[in-house]
């Protein structure tokens, strides 16, 4: 992917805190684990040389525990904190070399935000926290408060307009929080953990309501999460961090299928392969004692969606990418992954 | 120039309050009112308003109020003001905030505020003040000679309290007071402790009390003080001496006789309205100030008080306005 | 588990071997004393000088000279002066003096009360209204109308003024590290120095009256404003400022629109404080000219005038609930920030335009009519309250001398006397090695090298013993707080009920200025040291009591459940688990305690106790002695300091994490 047609393309960014940040980018120290730089230099590095790009119309997935960096990355996309060197390309321009006034027209037109704890402003109806981009940026009131409607119908908080925050549930808070950042027809959202709150329900929920918008919209996404089934289930590609670094990028079945590290793998552990990886990972070649069964699936089914097909055959069935036949997969196969999907 | 940065606050002030009022209404219907009214002020040229010092002792306040009353009668509009003696006095006056004190116990000590124009001294008001140090008079009976000074440390032992280090207890007037107890303790090398009581009325209770109970105590007071008239009390002779040289002042033995003066503050001598005339006429005697002292003293209204005064010596009242 | 172990087995010794340390001292410390005693006490009588209060006199004198035609005067301080009291003058021809030409303020008593009823209805409730009517009603039938109007305009010209400069700056400090960095030592300083300090130097600059009362008010609630409205700042939630600056807003905008409105409860409550503080310190002012209710005060702890001056405290009492009440409803009423339905709404807009109207009306007859511009002298209660009042005091002091005096003589004899004998009549160095070495073992060797500085500069002004006299007062008073205030707070940390009962007393007690406690106790115990001991007590042991209670209710339910469940008695769950974990509220409610009595302490120069307090107040009225009172406000600002770090230090040594 080329840098001229990605919406972000965020390049070797740092962010360092402590006496003298500029100077540990590009120094040896850099490289030193957390602990022993904050022992040497008295500075933490909160991101670490992170480089990515991200496709427009794409769902972007940083992952990682607390305290990796994601919530420091992503605070440096938007400059809510100043990264210490680095360049955040969005449609050609770099952001962090903005002036403050340009920033703020980014912010107020460009890319919008939402946060794990909503954010919203307590002594603001619904209305007018969705509307509040377009108020700090002069559209009359009457202008505002249409276009905040409309997102309103998008995100399905009809009848709750004149509400207050405090009366809604956490879950319909959110939706406003949504509402808020799509009101300004943003290029890129960022949404950082912005369902970690929820519950476990309602999460879901949400979460579907996002891949809704994302299907109804097309809109960039950058999406922080410390939840790993999250990540699967709404990034296109997903990006994981520790210690301030991206210790691997890719789609969820290559991180699954091929994790870097044991920091990955440990992470991926859990997770049904069944439900990330198409049937192209298992494919093998046929056994000499074995009869094709002339059924066939293509080879980017997920196995779950596949169970049907093999268990039903009388015998191996092909996987098939257009007219070429890359493998064969037995129901002993497919009971062996789910099986043993736990143990890797 | 000064004048005008007052005159922007309270104008921002008031015009913004008056924008409230005057929607409401135009002027005060109460000021006809009271103008339309007949008084006896109705033909006195105009007086403009003052501020009196009221000083805490019942005979300052008998003076005050009997020029208060008579400066009312006459058209000038009077606040009265609570304040210390001396010090705080003079800087209230440079400040502008008050115009008369009607009996100064200062000695002088206001000197340095007349020469930046400040105060202004205009005369004595006929008191005569002595502050001394006093005994009940049952001691005086029992021990003679007590009352010299040079006897003094041969009775120490029978004033001792709880509150004096094992010396003499020697009550000290308020602070507010003109005291040199310290002085004079030193000076004539006694075996007390100045104590300090905070209040005329605590003195007034060791008195009352010492003069009840025939226990020991020695004191602080003064005359004019209507107190004496109820509480016979003995004072005690030190050695005199001069009490107007500032070489001496740290050896002062006794307290000097001091004639009581009046200050007033520039502004009292620029208007030459009935105000200036009272307060540089007033002069009475220390019998004068007992007498109305006594009635404030026995629960008469001040004003009353001093009214009864004014009626009885209308003459001399006559006279100041002279 | 086994390192837990190990930290038993070193801290026990350790523990062990500082209250014998300090034990040890103590006995030494008394023995010296004895031994020495009355030597190098540097005593000091009233109208001697030392060098250093002469310098201070000498410059006093050279300010003083200046005044006329000096230029910082000509051209700062008199243009201040001047234009505060333009101010003051405004607000007070308002509602308490008499306006321009006019006979009557711009309000009589009628269009008053009006309007502090529609003003309190308008911030609060109806309820809340109708209260601060009948309040302000009874500070007029206590006969002192004029006075308490003086009182509230005062107040409201110095909360004006500290509200126009405290939140702006307030906001800064909240917005801004460096901001705030540079005047949170002034603020700490501000909350250490007791109200008297203030006046002498003010009046040096902006002499006596209304204008320098004012001033003086200002300086002391300022900092509780810019103090109360960055903290304020500071508590918004992240991420509402996020969401605003991520949306693209300006500063301007961020300030406006989000920090603002979320953090009003705070900054109302620093209204609500500044208000407090402001009406308390109006009351003192009146030593450098304030007009209004803290000059019968005055009056009366001068002539001991017991019931006048409780008439006049009674009314200080009325309006400090007034104004408490309406500040405090109004914060209330904000504590959803979803408006009440419109129906309500509509029924107050209504309530409001009739009482608006109905103000209008009082207001006109208050200036048409003579019943309704001055207030009826028929409706007056002074005389028998003031009676009642002193025949209570008079009962109490005869039938239960053997309390009042018996208390007094006790303290005085049993405790005060003996421990000046060790601080103020022992030598100066012996003093000043005892408490410097105290301090190294309560707060370790900074804490110790801060006392030994401050002491040794406290004998350096010459008012060493004035300032040990001082001292002696301030700790047995804390003492006897202590020891009441631990218990009481003991109590409602325990009892839900009591503290219940007590909280409006506690409420109401911390509300009151110092100045009105002194009237009742210099009834029952006459001037002496005593006097200002006990009042002393009664104003510090609210904040006391209040501070126990919480740190005793803030220990973990699971380490009562763990006593309880091991079988302890009560006694044993109190002495063994609450008060140990709550080691670290006691230690802050003593440093308070010291504070709120030093303060206090210091008023008491008035009712005969003597020290630095008595010579600040002789230094106002004795040109001669203006340095030496001067010096002795300096000296209680060490004093201060020196409780105030010694106590900080020990509370950061026993609240550090032990290795």
């Amino acid at each position: 992917m080329s840098e001229s047609n990605s919406a972000i393309s965020v390049n070797n960014l740092w962010q360092v805190f402590g006496p003298n940040p500029e100077k540990i980018v590009g120094s040896p120290d850099a490289a030193l684990p957390r602990a022993e730089l904050r022992e040497k230099t008295g500075n933490t590095a909160a991101v670490r040389d992170v480089s990515f790009e991200v496709a427009p119309g794409e769902v972007f997935v940083v992952m990682g525990l607390s305290g990796s960096g994601k919530s420091t990355l992503v605070r440096c996309l938007t400059r809510l904190i100043e990264p210490t060197s680095g360049s955040v390309v969005m449609n050609g321009e770099d952001v962090l070399k903005a002036s403050d006034a340009r920033l703020r027209e980014l912010r107020r037109t460009k890319f919008s935000m939402v946060f794990q704890n909503f954010g919203l402003l307590p002594h603001r109806r619904v209305i007018d926290n969705i509307a509040f981009a377009l108020e700090v940026n002069g559209v009359n009131k009457e202008q505002r408060h249409a276009r905040a409607n409309e997102v309103i119908e998008l995100v399905g908080l009809q009848g709750f307009a004149q509400a207050y925050p405090e009366q809604l549930s956490g879950g319909m808070q959110q939706r406003v929080g949504l509402a808020r950042a799509l009101a300004v027809d943003p290029d890129v959202m960022f949404l950082d953990e912005p369902f970690s709150a929820l519950d476990p329900l309602i999460r879901r929920d949400m979460q579907s309501e996002v891949m809704r918008l994302h299907e109804e919209l097309g809109k960039t996404m950058v999406f922080i999460t410390h939840d790993l089934a999250e990540a699967l289930r709404v990034g296109d590609r997903i990006a994981i961090m520790r210690d301030g670094a991206v210790v691997q990028m890719g789609t969820a079945e290559e991180l699954i299928a091929n994790p870097a590290d044991d920091y990955v793998a440990d992470f991926t552990r859990d997770v049904p392969k069944s439900h990330v990886l198409t049937v192209r990972t298992i494919a093998r070649p046929l056994a000499s004692d074995e009869t094709a069964s002339g059924r066939s699936v293509p080879a980017t089914t997920i196995i779950r969606d596949a169970t049907a097909a093999i268990l039903d055959a009388d015998g191996p069935v092909a996987v098939v990418e257009g007219n070429t036949t890359l493998g064969f997969i037995t129901p002993r196969d497919f009971l062996l992954l789910v099986g043993g999907g736990s143990h890797g | 120039m000064i004048g005008k940065k007052k005159a922007t606050a309270k104008a921002s002030v008031l015009a913004a309050a008056a924008a409230l009022l005057l929607s409401a209404c135009g002027g005060a219907g109460v000021d006809a009112e009271a103008s339309a009214a007949p008084t006896d002020a109705a033909e006195v040229a105009a007086c403009g308003s003052y501020a009196i010092a009221m000083h805490a002792w019942v005979g300052y306040t008998a003076s005050a109020q009997v020029v208060t009353e008579i400066a009312k009668a006459n058209g000038c509009d009077i606040t009265q003001v609570p304040l210390a003696e001396a010090g705080v006095t003079y800087d209230a006056m440079e400040a502008g905030s008050i115009d008369l004190v009607i009996e100064d116990w200062g000695g002088g000590r206001w000197q340095e505020w007349a020469d930046r124009g400040a105060v202004v001294e205009v005369g004595d008001n006929g008191n005569i003040g002595i502050i001394g140090m006093y005994v009940p008079q049952w001691m005086a009976d029992e021990y003679p000679d007590i009352t010299d000074s040079a006897n003094l440390n041969k009775y120490a032992d029978l004033f001792v309290t709880d509150e004096s280090k094992g010396k003499g207890a020697w009550y000290e007037g308020p602070p507010g007071y003109t005291t040199i107890g310290e002085k004079m303790i030193s000076a004539n090398k006694l075996n007390f402790t100045a104590i300090s009581t905070g209040s005329e009325q605590a003195l007034i209770d060791v008195f009352t009390k010492a003069a009840a109970d025939k226990t020991p105590a020695i004191g602080y007071w003064y005359t004019p003080q209507n107190f004496l008239a109820k509480v016979p009390l003995a004072r005690i002779k030190f050695p005199a001496n001069d009490w107007t040289d500032p070489e001496q002042a740290s050896g002062l033995t006794d307290y000097p006789e001091l004639p009581l003066q009046k200050l007033v503050s520039p502004k009292v001598i620029d208007a030459n309205d009935a105000f200036t005339k009272i307060v540089k006429n007033f002069t009475w005697t220390n019998d004068d100030q007992n007498a109305v002292a006594a009635d404030i003293e026995s629960g008469t209204d001040p004003a009353v008080a001093a009214q009864k005064w004014i009626d009885a010596n209308a003459d001399i009242v006559a006279g100041w306005l002279q | 588990m086994s390192s837990t172990k190990e930290t038993m087995l070193i801290a026990k010794p350790k523990k062990l071997k500082r209250s014998w340390l300090i034990a040890i001292l103590f006995a030494a410390w008394v023995v010296l004393a004895r031994i020495f005693q009355g030597q190098s006490t540097l005593v000091l009588a009233v109208p001697e000088d030392t060098g250093v209060t002469t310098w201070a006199g000498n410059v006093a004198a050279a300010i003083r000279a200046n005044r006329s035609d000096g230029a910082s005067f000509k051209y700062f301080f008199n243009p201040i002066r001047e234009f505060i009291d333009g101010f003051v003058t405004g607000i007070r021809e308002i509602i308490a003096i008499p306006a321009g030409d006019s006979s009557i303020p711009l309000l009589g008593w009628l269009g008053v009360i009006a309007v502090i009823g529609f003003v309190v209805y308008a911030v609060s409730h109806l309820r809340m209204a109708i209260t601060a009517v009948i309040l302000v009603f009874t500070c007029g039938a206590l006969g002192l109308w004029t006075d308490s109007m003086d009182t509230l305009a005062m107040t409201l010209a110095a909360v004006i003024m500290s509200l126009l400069i405290g939140i702006p700056v307030g906001i800064w400090a909240g917005l801004s590290d460096r901001a705030l960095k540079a005047v949170t030592p002034i603020l700490d300083l501000a909350q250490i120095l007791p109200t008297l300090v203030y006046l002498a130097p003010l009046a040096l600059f902006f002499l006596i009256g209304p204008a320098s009362a004012t001033i003086a008010t200002m300086v002391y609630s300022i900092p509780i404003a810019v103090r109360l409205t960055a903290f304020g700042i500071r508590g918004v939630p992240v991420s509402p400022v996020e969401a605003g600056t991520s949306m693209g807003t300006t500063k301007i905008q961020l300030l406006r629109k989000i920090q603002l409105p979320m953090s009003s409860r705070t900054i109302i409550l620093g209204i609500n404080q500044t208000v407090m503080a402001a009406l308390s310190f109006v009351v003192i002012a009146a030593l450098i000219g304030a007009p209004g209710l803290g000059k019968p005060v005055i009056d009366a702890l001068i002539i001991r005038d017991v019931g006048g001056g409780f008439v006049a405290g009674i009314a200080v009492v009325l309006i400090a609930i007034m104004l408490d009440r309406s500040t405090s409803a109004a914060i209330s009423i904000d504590e959803s920030f979803v408006p009440a339905p419109a129906s309500a709404r509509r029924r107050r807009k209504l309530g409001l335009v009739s009482a608006a109207v109905a103000t209008i009306i009082c207001i006109v007859l208050s200036r048409q009519l003579a019943w309704a511009a001055y207030f009826p002298e028929q409706v007056n209660i002074s005389k028998p309250v003031a009676n009642v009042t002193e025949s209570s005091i008079f009962w109490i002091t005869e039938n239960f001398e053997f309390l009042t005096t018996g208390l007094a003589k006790a303290v005085t004899v049993g405790i005060l006397n003996p421990l000046e004998g060790v601080l103020s009549n022992s030598p100066w160095f012996l003093t000043v090695a005892m408490i410097s070495l105290l301090s190294l073992i309560l707060g370790g060797l900074r804490s110790a090298f801060i006392t030994l500085t401050l002491l040794l500069a406290i004998v350096a002004s010459g008012l060493w013993f004035d300032t040990m006299v001082t001292f002696t007062q301030t700790i047995v008073a804390t003492m006897l707080t202590m020891s009441i205030g631990v218990v009481v707070g003991v109590w409602i940390g325990r009892s839900n009920r009591a503290e219940r009962a007590l909280r409006p007393i506690l409420d109401a007690g911390q509300t009151l200025p110092a100045f009105v406690y002194l009237i009742p106790m210099l009834g029952f115990f006459g001037p002496s040291r005593f006097t200002g001991i006990a009042t002393g007590i009664v104003y510090s042991i609210p904040i006391v009591v209040k501070i126990v209670g919480q740190g005793i209710r803030e220990v973990p339910t699971n380490m009562i459940e763990a006593a309880i469940s091991t079988g302890s008695t009560k006694w044993q769950l109190i002495t063994k688990v609450q008060l140990p974990a709550a080691k670290k509220s006691l230690l802050l409610a003593t440093n308070q305690g010291l504070i709120f009595v030093l303060a206090v302490v210091v008023i008491g120069g008035l009712v005969g106790a003597g020290g630095l307090g008595y010579l600040v107040i002789v230094g106002g009225s004795k040109p001669e002695l203006q340095g030496k009172g001067l010096i002795a406000g300096f000296s209680i600002l060490l004093l201060g300091l020196m409780i105030d770090r010694i106590a900080q230090y020990t509370v950061a040594r026993n609240s550090a994490p032990k290795h």
